[in-house]
């Protein structure tokens, strides 16, 4: 943390995060997804654009464990992944 | 009339001070200059308008209202007489216009905080934090896929606390527009539950209005009881306007880096913010 005090230097200011914080996952509820999602990425490259379904995958789980307050995953930013799924179950 | 000049400065400040005395009570300046018209009894006649008004009892010292302060001998030429009207009414003015500045830097002074904070919002000096993200624009952004950014992510604990707090990825690959979810873990290897609370931080400090945490586990108490690990994610994304921004044209690198430190019990640490 900067502890500048000086006038017009910039110094960061935290911000608290949008939703609040991620309740912690004491018993491991996740852990599945979360391994799936670190190996994606290890084998990716760390490209997050290329592991995004799995992510999406934990926070299904978390939402679903009562880990994470519901919500629609297009305000999560995954609208491109819930356009193909509908395609997806459109071919059953 | 020639009395005002006799006590100096003393008679003059004191008759500033009536005058402002008049102005506040909602007398005009017109009202003052009535007061002040040759024949009034130099500060005798001051004490009995502000007696009435319910100020001060007594102006000067142990005189009464009868003594009259020393005069000099009142100028029997009419031009000088005249001169010295003219001083009069400019010195009024002056110190009219003395009284009314004072009372502009002391409303200035309060409008300088709501308006400094506008300042620092529009420029973004400082580093003040943007105006809001809601939901509504994180569903429909569009991710600028041509400009890739490395985060990477540093974890740090304060020296009393024991944890062990690591991230679990060295650095991740993302866009502007795209949300992103990396982990940190933390473990506590000692035999009592301990609660610890952490903040973060990003370099470089432009770079940080555009991070934005949809959410984390910072600025809310943490407890991990003996012996226990737990995952800790952290689900962002940079804001597309950083794209845009040219002062952020050479950033390619941004660090997250979160600090633990131990929580006191009952002790409530304040959200950031200007809440």
């Amino acid at each position: 943390m900067s502890t500048a005090m000086n006038f017009g230097t910039k110094s960061f200011q935290p911000r608290p995060p949008d939703k609040g914080s991620f309740p912690l996952d004491h018993f491991g509820e996740c852990k599945s997804f979360k391994e799936k999602f670190m190996k994606c990425l290890r084998d990716k490259n760390f490209e997050n654009a290329l592991c995004r379904n799995e992510s999406k995958e934990y926070l299904m789980c978390r939402m679903q464990r009562q880990l994470m307050a519901p919500e629609p995953l297009e305000k999560l930013g995954f609208r491109d992944l819930m356009d193909e799924k509908p395609e997806a179950k459109d071919k059953y | 009339m020639g009395g005002f000049w006799c006590q100096g400065r003393r008679s003059v400040a004191l008759c500033g001070r009536c005058w402002s005395q008049a102005r506040w009570w909602g007398r005009t300046v017109k009202d003052a200059e009535q007061v002040l018209r040759p024949g009034w009894s130099g500060l005798g006649g001051a004490e009995r308008g502000l007696r009435r008004l319910g100020t001060w009892k007594r102006l000067s010292g142990a005189r009464g209202p009868a003594a009259q302060p020393p005069r000099r001998p009142g100028s029997s030429n009419p031009f000088q007489r005249a001169q010295e009207d003219e001083w009069r009414r400019r010195n009024k003015t002056v110190l009219t216009y003395v009284a009314a500045a004072a009372v502009g830097m002391l409303g200035a002074s309060y409008a300088a905080v709501p308006l400094y904070r506008l300042y620092c919002q529009t420029t973004g000096l400082g580093g003040s934090a943007v105006a809001g993200h809601s939901s509504d624009q994180i569903e429909n952004m569009v991710p600028v896929k041509d400009r890739i950014i490395k985060v990477t992510f540093n974890a740090d604990v304060h020296a009393s606390l024991q944890w062990n707090f690591r991230p679990q990825q060295t650095e991740i690959y993302v866009v502007p527009g795209e949300t992103a979810l990396a982990f940190y873990k933390a473990k506590n290897p000692t035999d009592k539950p301990v609660i610890g609370i952490s903040t973060y931080n990003v370099v470089p400090f432009e770079a940080g209005q555009y991070f934005n945490k949809i959410q984390c586990f910072c600025f809310e108490e943490q407890r991990l009881n003996p012996q226990e690990e737990v995952d800790m994610p952290v689900f962002f994304y940079i804001d597309p306007e950083f794209a845009e921004d040219p002062r952020m044209v050479n950033v390619d690198l941004i660090t997250l880096s979160y600090t633990f430190f131990e929580a006191k019990e009952g002790h409530k640490l304040p959200v950031p913010g200007y809440n």
